[in-house]
């Protein structure tokens, strides 16, 4: 049996014992090689389920949606590990209530697709830790690679043609599932930290600010990314932030459901080298 | 429509001289939102304080800017002048343009450029400056003391003896602690408990003092004058209003072969016991781990005993509810267990011993009557051997710190061993002595020259047996050579270490505690005596080794601080102070983890029905002293300072 | 004849340490470059990264944020949390471009006024020496013009 049909079964089998009111997975999307979310609240419904390479964004954020979990019942989600990363900082920043959430977890690497053992979010603690160790060096991107070796100048030029493309649409706060906040600092215009209109200033405030409150947050898994319509590639400034808060405070976010915000916690000995 | 005032001093030369104070009032005059700009020789003088005034009647300022000196000097007495004028005293700010302007700077075209950027940004910022009101939080004169050693007695009789009401809470059953225990005092040699029982016995009879003894807290709510306090009260078995104390129960029980705790394991104790015989309350407690009807069901022979039926097995925990307006905590400290030196034969060999146990050896009121005896076979030793720092400044042992008392009870430890024992030699190994004190140095001489201690500056290696001899194997530094020693017994200067559960404690009543487990002041220099939680204070060793003298000095500071809040039936603070935006909030609970004063709780949002809609934080005004750390995290911006608010920054940035 | 570049230098400062090391450094006389303007704040755990954006719109060439010493906090814990923000923060603007000298952050104590005195002038000399922010000040006058798609 192929995964996809493993999981239909097991969607169904959560589906028709009552253990879930509802499965977040995946179905077929506008083009061939696109998945949209698929909310199953029937057995029948899970027919069609698709489970392949192709099911790479992160549902976790579904999870928070208004009353969705109030009515305590339990629901099923098909989560990559990054995605379990999610729902354990959800669950570490009291968004959820993580033991109404079963996990059907999978991964994709290389377009080749795997089933992964467990249905709680602890059950991949292992696993998490050993992404956590085989964090690599230097992320391995020539992209990034490209700007880190940029003198402030030319990176800022380089940031600068990237954000003159923003339009400000929000799909990637949209899509994130971190920026579950009721109103978003940039809806605050008393006072208006953020410039709203589509000039490159509000454009690099925006998304310096949405990087600054991701640092030590942001799981990597490109929700943002895929959503830009104009192509910014924010999930580098995360991916940077993700670094510099491993190598500076060991923190590598979604651990585990009682992990501690990197922002809201300190250690009397954290680096300050670089202050005067 | 904003009407700002600003006020610009010349103080005399010294901001007059280096900037062009008539220019400056022409420029911030010009700023929108400004009715009245004038300068003047001195505004902190009485006709400058009266002009101020008159401004704000006849032009009904909405705000103040005074450009003066730094906030830090004058702050409160322009603010004060603004509410004599009847204008809010928050609604007046300070812009530095002395200290950090007219005194650092040379050119007077720059300077006078900066102090209009200063005092523009000010207005800017007064602009959106808000009418506070300071806070007013009741207080509930009574206060709750917890730990019945000489630091909580001391802090409870002193807030008793102000007239206020106190409630001390001892988990033993008796009052006492570790003072108690011990044989005669440093440096004076005076008996402790002949000073101990005298306040002990007056702590109880107070008529202001509320004394539960075997109680332990199990939870503390509520914020500075407003704590609400559950208290266990342990089963006693033992009625203690109708007990008189007679002790018949204790001279029948059959179980008397239990370690006594009060003894150090040195002495024996009953199953129904008091801890001593100078308790108080001078009433029996069973000990229903040790006792034989709770172990087999049978025997009730204390019962039978009871002339007045005093004795109740049913006897069930119960639970008192307090409310308090502060909190002293003077919870103690422990000796360190010496199963971690291994090397020296604690537990091992019954003549090493702790220097605890060495009190009790050497009090009157001790199992051996104060004559110093041997554990092992009841004779007396010739020859004594104290080691110092057996934990203490160790790393390896898990204790860096000095303990503080070591040297000053092993000094007292050789000299009563000198006068019991008129031909006892006794050797001290120590690392450095460390006698600061009144008296201290004096006493420690005294042990060395007229008691004939042989100090040995050194470490010790080894403790082992031979024939009925301990050995000890340590060094001589000075000489440079190793020494061996054939000893009676061994006693060690235990490290003090805080309580076993006094993290979990401070936990449960909301204070900080350091890698030690002592529990965090709110200032090292500066506020010793309080917590960094509001209304709570610190007196004794719960919060570092202390001798006696410092622990009594630090539980009348508290008390002191104490009666200071209870002077005044309504506390007055500062209005800044963080609030939340409910709806906006995300409820992730950041700020509750940021805010240093655990100020910020969980709020349920109920509907009609009394159904939880959603969970948001909530800043208790009480306990919050205005950081902002909580603003700064809060990535909603839902959180917000007074007096800092988000607006006002803002804009005092945008008007530079 | 070049006329020396004055830079506009924003600080950010807890009232208790550094505001009170400014107003000694006043009260010893001593003297120093006067581009700084300097905003009090209650404590640096109250120094949001926003102010510091805003410093920069507002035509600032540098930004200093500073506060008491690690373990003297008025407020106990306030300047170890701002510590980690800024590490994280000055790691951001980094990677966006902005450059690390020209937001700076001290410790500096209310006992400092020397050093508070001698920090305002290399402030001060290094940001002349970069020269003014001429790439956020391009992005500043776009938006005075109207927003194009």
């Amino acid at each position: 049996m192929t995964i996809q049909e493993t999981y239909k079964t097991r969607a169904k089998e959560l589906l028709s014992s009552g253990r879930v009111k509802m499965v977040v997975g995946y179905k077929a999307g506008s083009t061939p090689d696109r998945r949209r979310p698929h909310f199953i609240r029937t057995p029948e419904e899970a027919d069609r389920l698709i489970l392949d390479s192709a099911c790479i964004a992160n549902l976790s954020g579904y999870l928070i949606t208004e009353g969705l979990l109030s009515d305590e019942k339990s629901v099923g989600i098909f989560l990559k590990p990054d995605g379990v990363r999610s729902l354990n900082i959800l669950a570490a920043e009291s968004q959820l209530n993580i033991e109404q959430i079963v996990v059907l977890g999978f991964d994709v690497n290389n377009n080749e697709i795997t089933a992964l053992k467990g249905e709680k979010a602890e059950d991949f603690s292992t696993l998490i830790e050993s992404l956590k160790e085989h964090v690599p060096q230097t992320p391995g991107n020539p992209l990034l690679e490209r700007i880190e070796a940029m003198n402030a100048k030319e990176r800022f030029a380089f940031w600068e043609a990237e954000f003159s493309r923003c339009i400000k649409c929000y799909a990637c706060r949209q899509a994130c599932p971190m920026c579950y906040c009721r109103r978003c600092i940039v809806d605050c215009n008393q006072p208006q930290w953020v410039n709203t209109s589509s000039h490159t200033l509000g454009n690099f405030e925006w998304n310096i600010v949405r990087a600054f409150h991701l640092s030590g947050r942001c799981v990597g898994c490109g929700n943002c990314d895929r959503a830009c319509p104009v192509n910014i590639p924010l999930r580098l400034i995360n991916a940077k932030m993700a670094h510099e808060v491993l190598g500076a405070f060991d923190h590598f976010a979604g651990m585990s459901q009682t992990q501690e915000p990197v922002l809201a916690s300190f250690k009397k000995d954290d680096s300050e080298t670089f202050i005067l | 429509m904003a009407k700002i005032g600003v006020f610009i001093c010349h103080c005399g030369e010294n901001i007059g001289a280096k900037i062009d104070c008539n220019k400056l009032a022409a420029t911030v005059g010009e700023h929108p939102g400004v009715a009245v700009s004038v300068e003047y020789k001195y505004f902190c003088s009485d006709p400058g304080q009266e002009s101020v005034k008159k401004a704000i009647r006849d032009n009904n300022l909405t705000g103040v800017v005074v450009a003066a000196c730094s906030p830090r000097m004058h702050e409160a007495t322009f603010r004060k002048a603004c509410a004599e004028a009847g204008l809010n005293p928050y609604m007046c700010e300070i812009a530095n343009i002395r200290e950090q302007c007219s005194w650092v700077h040379t050119d007077v075209d720059m300077a006078t450029q900066k102090a209009a950027d200063i005092t523009r940004s000010m207005v800017e910022k007064v602009k959106r400056n808000n009418k506070l009101q300071p806070i007013e939080v009741p207080v509930t004169r009574r206060a709750l003391v917890i730990g019945g050693g000489i630091a909580g007695i001391q802090a409870a009789l002193d807030i008793a003896n102000a007239g206020q009401e106190v409630v001390l809470v001892e988990r033993e059953p008796s009052l006492g602690g570790h003072m108690a225990q011990l044989s005669e005092t440093f440096p004076t040699l005076d008996c402790s408990q002949c000073i101990m029982t005298p306040r002990m016995v007056e702590a109880a009879q107070h008529p202001k003092i509320r004394l539960l003894t075997y109680a332990e807290i199990v939870h503390v709510d509520g914020y500075i004058g407003n704590f609400k306090v559950k208290v266990k009260m342990k089963a006693r078995y033992v009625d203690m209003d109708s007990c008189t104390g007679c002790g018949d129960c204790i001279t029948k029980c059959p179980q008397k072969k239990i370690e006594s705790e009060f003894d150090c394991s040195i002495g024996m104790r009953t199953a129904i016991y008091t801890p001593f015989a100078q308790s108080v309350p001078n009433k029996p407690v069973i000990d229903k781990a040790n006792c034989t009807y709770f172990k087999n069901g049978k025997c009730k022979i204390c019962m039978r005993s009871c002339q007045i039926n005093a004795i109740n097995f049913d006897m069930q925990d119960e639970f008192i509810d307090l409310e308090v307006g502060a909190i002293v905590v003077a919870t103690g400290f422990q000796v360190q267990n010496n199963a971690v030196y291994g090397e020296y034969g604690y537990g091992k060999y019954p003549d090493v011993i702790t220097g605890l146990q060495f009190e009790r050896l050497a009090s009157a009121s001790g199992p051996t009557s104060g004559k110093i005896l041997r554990p092992s076979d009841g004779k007396e030793p010739e020859t004594i051997v104290f080691i110092q720092c057996a934990g203490s400044r160790d790393p390896s042992k898990g204790v860096r710190y000095c303990s503080k008392i070591c040297c000053m009870y092993t000094a007292k430890h050789a000299m009563l061993y000198a006068h019991k024992v008129h031909d006892g030699k006794s050797h001290v190994f120590y690392m450095d002595i460390r006698a600061a004190g009144k008296g201290y140095d004096e006493f420690t001489r005294r042990a060395i020259e007229e008691d004939e201690a042989s100090y040995v500056r050194g470490r010790v290696s080894k403790v082992w047996q031979k024939m009925n001899k301990l050995m000890v194997r340590g060094v001589d530094t000075l000489l440079g050579k190793p020494v061996v020693i054939a000893a009676d017994m061994v006693v060690l200067a235990t490290a003090m270490v805080s309580q076993p559960d006094a993290k979990e404690f401070a936990k449960t009543i909301g204070i900080g505690y350091d890698e030690y487990g002592f529990f965090n002041e709110a200032h090292l220099k500066l506020r010793p005596v309080e917590s960094s939680t509001a209304g709570i204070f610190l007196a004794g060793a719960c919060q570092s080794p202390k001798d006696i003298p410092d622990s009594v000095a630090q539980a009348s500071a508290s008390a002191s601080k104490v009666l200071a809040l209870f002077s005044k039936q309504k506390l007055e603070r500062e209005p800044v102070v963080a609030s939340n935006n409910e709806s906006t909030c995300a409820g992730c609970w950041g700020c509750v983890l940021a805010c240093p004063y655990n100020a910020i709780e969980k709020k349920d949002i109920l509907d009609r029905s009394g159904k939880v809609i959603k969970r948001v934080a909530s800043v208790n005004p009480g306990l919050c002293q205005g950081c902002g750390t909580c603003v700064t995290f809060c990535r909603s911006n839902s959180l917000d300072l007074a007096g800092f608010t988000e607006k006002q920054i803002f804009a005092e940035v945008m008007g530079l | 004849m070049n006329e020396l570049f004055e830079p506009e230098i924003v600080a950010f400062v807890c009232t208790y340490c550094t505001y009170a090391g400014a107003d000694l450094a006043g009260t010893s006389r001593l003297k120093y470059a006067p581009n700084v303007r300097i905003i009090r704040l209650p404590c640096t755990g109250r120094i949001s990264p926003m102010f510091i954006l805003k410093a920069l719109q507002k035509g600032a060439d540098g930004v200093l944020v500073s506060g008491c010493h690690p373990g003297d906090c008025h407020f106990t814990h306030g300047n170890y949390h701002a510590r980690r923000r800024w590490m994280v923060f000055r790691a951001l603007l980094e990677f966006m471009g902005i450059p690390s000298e020209r937001v700076k952050f001290s410790w500096i104590s209310a006992a400092e006024g020397g050093k508070f005195a001698d920090l305002m002038n290399s402030v001060t000399e290094d940001i002349r020496k970069l020269g003014p922010f001429d790439q956020y000040k391009e992005l500043i006058r776009e938006t005075e013009t109207p927003a194009t798609f």
